[in-house]
């Protein structure tokens, strides 16, 4: 727990806000997601790796499945808005629930921690078989003037073996 | 189609596979079928060199990953002397699975099942109620996991199942002159950046291979995106440039691309080029200079890639190093390890960038890697239709191109890159083996 609890309105305003979030995702709507994040936006899912119990880490400290800042977002984003995105055409049915919306106060006074779960279902074109994920979420969210923002997506899939042929969706 | 032929006639059809294959013919069924898939278990993958490990996964006394050959599961281990040596994960008494992590350190294994406690080497140690159970008739010796060869190159480990296969050395047959164009960035080689990507995919293993050996016809068409907004260098129509080398009876293959104007070397930093120029041949060199692209399979299932990218289009950015080993698991199903390899002596500065622009690009979530992926899956989902069965496919690029005489490295070279020489020696390496014949 923070050492200062965060106030119920930040709290509602920012469950609101991770909401919108995955709602621009799932509608497609790339661009006002990209509108969602800071410039300084670190976008990051750490590689995890079956390990004993024991084992001082199982979330690898220098691999990652996405590795992302503005600049390699938006070379995401102009990439899936060409004709030539083929992993996504036809596009991926994307549905992310995020629940369980822990907020706790971040390193600068105007930054919160938001931990959250999210689990997406994906469908791919007539397949009748989804790929499912879960995944656990650290983010940071930072109020600025024009509202909240998404400053940090750290997000660790619950699995080292990921069940799909490849991840062209976003986390 | 998955049902099982009578053996007689998947004699009758690798036989066919071969005279076809000469004839620049290969038939789709390769690419998802039962019978085809458990030949290859049965005849491929337990007669090769597979990959195991890069040496750097498992730096210290004490470490390992566990790994696949076929569908047999392997501890890869580094011992108190700092050898390496590959065990099946399985335990000698009643069959428990010794190791249940991907990778760690210790230095013995203890099995959960009844205690039996064996070195990382393999060798038994420790087996409980010794006396008053076996009574002196157990020799702890004759009880240690079952071994599996190794042998390495140039950090490589690779091990086989076959005690009377030929050693590695002779096995990669020349190729180890291509192979060093990904593994000695400088004078302290390479290393991995991390653990693999690891994946699972409805993918045939043998269409990741093939592409890997040098399939320059397809980057144009399927990294198209690429292309449209300017990450790459050429346009469609100069990508052709560049040699497809392969090495005869051996099944490896590389395509070397190259990219007008693109300066030698372009995408290390100097001191690293200078320690490279030092590490590589005259001959190595000379090629090395003109490559911007390189993409070359060992056969049967490890995979290099080599290339530069910059999130400025136009701009020649880093080269960035990938290793990818297909692990069949089922006709038309496959894992996938993906590791991003950085030269040991350059900056972390630099190993960033190549790794940045390797998970871009490559790994699950890599841009180019998405499209492949969806590629291959639905390649494989058309190979196990039923009409597909008699259908082939045409491997006849190239069919009377001559080697190119100045080419300074060794195996046969022909230009252009875009070519299916490559192809036709990898699938006629493949069926040698299922022909019982390698």
């Amino acid at each position: 727990m923070g050492e200062r609890p965060v106030d119920r309105d930040t709290v509602s305003e920012i469950q609101e806000f991770m909401f919108r979030e995955a709602l621009a995702l799932d509608e497609r709507r790339f661009r006002d997601w990209l509108a969602m994040l800071t410039d300084d936006i670190r976008y990051e899912a750490p590689l995890r790796v079956i390990r004993e119990g024991l084992a001082v880490w199982d979330l690898s400290p220098t691999s990652r499945i996405f590795d992302d800042d503005r600049q390699t977002l938006e070379v995401r984003i102009q990439r899936l808005e060409t004709d030539f995105a083929w992993a996504e055409q036809p596009p991926s049915q994307t549905r992310h629930f995020v629940t369980n919306v822990l907020v706790d106060p971040g390193d600068n006074p105007d930054e919160y921690k938001v931990h959250s779960n999210c689990f997406i279902y994906r469908s791919r074109g007539t397949s009748p078989t989804p790929s499912l994920y879960s995944l656990s979420r650290k983010d940071v969210v930072r109020r600025t003037e024009d509202g909240w923002r998404l400053a940090r997506r750290w997000a660790a899939f619950d699995q080292a073996l990921i069940n799909a042929h490849n991840l062209s969706i976003l986390i | 189609m998955n049902t099982k032929p009578e053996s007689q006639s998947l004699a009758a059809w690798v036989e066919e596979t071969r005279e076809g294959i000469d004839s620049g013919r290969f038939p789709a069924r390769a690419f998802n079928d039962q019978a085809v898939y458990d030949l290859e278990q049965e005849r491929l993958f337990s007669k090769t060199w597979c990959f195991l490990a890069h040496e750097s996964e498992i730096p210290h006394p004490g470490d390992y990953v566990t790994r696949y050959i076929g569908n047999n599961n392997l501890i890869v281990a580094r011992d108190e002397h700092g050898e390496i040596h590959a065990s099946l994960n399985m335990c000698r008494h009643r069959g428990n699975v010794m190791c249940k992590a991907e990778m760690g350190n210790a230095s013995h294994f203890r099995c959960s099942y009844h205690g039996w406690t064996y070195k990382n080497s393999g060798e038994l140690v420790g087996v409980p109620y010794m006396k008053e159970g076996y009574e002196g008739r157990l020799k702890r010796k004759d009880w240690g996991l079952v071994r599996v060869r190794v042998d390495s190159y140039e950090g490589l480990v690779f091990g086989c199942l076959d005690p009377e296969a030929p050693p590695l050395d002779e096995y990669l047959g020349g190729f180890q002159f291509y192979l060093d164009l990904y593994l000695k960035h400088g004078l302290g080689g390479v290393e991995v950046h991390g653990p693999p990507d690891h994946w699972i995919a409805d993918t045939d293993w043998k269409i990741c291979t093939e592409n890997f050996a040098g399939d320059g016809y397809h980057t144009p068409v399927a990294h198209q995106w690429g292309f449209h907004l300017g990450y790459f260098p050429s346009s469609g129509s100069t990508h052709s440039q560049g040699w497809a080398v392969s090495i005869p009876g051996k099944g490896h293959g590389i395509g070397l691309g190259h990219g007008p104007n693109f300066p030698p070397f372009g995408g290390f930093p100097d001191d690293l080029v200078a320690e490279m120029k030092q590490s590589l041949s005259p001959e190595q060199v000379a090629v090395f200079s003109r490559t911007r692209t390189a993409v070359g399979s060992v056969f049967p299932n490890l995979s290099f890639l080599m290339q530069p990218f910059s999130l400025e289009p136009g701009e020649i950015g880093v080269r960035f190093v990938t290793m990818r080993l297909y692990h069949p698991v089922g006709p038309g199903r496959m894992e996938m390890y993906s590791w991003c390899l950085v030269p040991k002596n350059a900056s972390q500065e630099y190993k960033k960038e190549a790794y940045r622009a390797y998970t871009l690009a490559f790994g699950q979530a890599g841009t180019f890697e998405q499209d492949d992926f969806e590629n291959w899956t639905k390649v494989t989902q058309a190979a196990g239709m039923t009409m597909v069965r008699d259908v082939d496919f045409p491997y006849i690029m190239g069919m009377d191109s001559a080697p190119d005489p100045e080419f300074p490295g060794p195996g046969h070279a022909v230009v252009p890159y875009v070519n299916d020489t490559n192809f036709r020696n990898l699938w006629s390496r493949w069926a040698d083996y299922l022909a019982g014949e390698a």
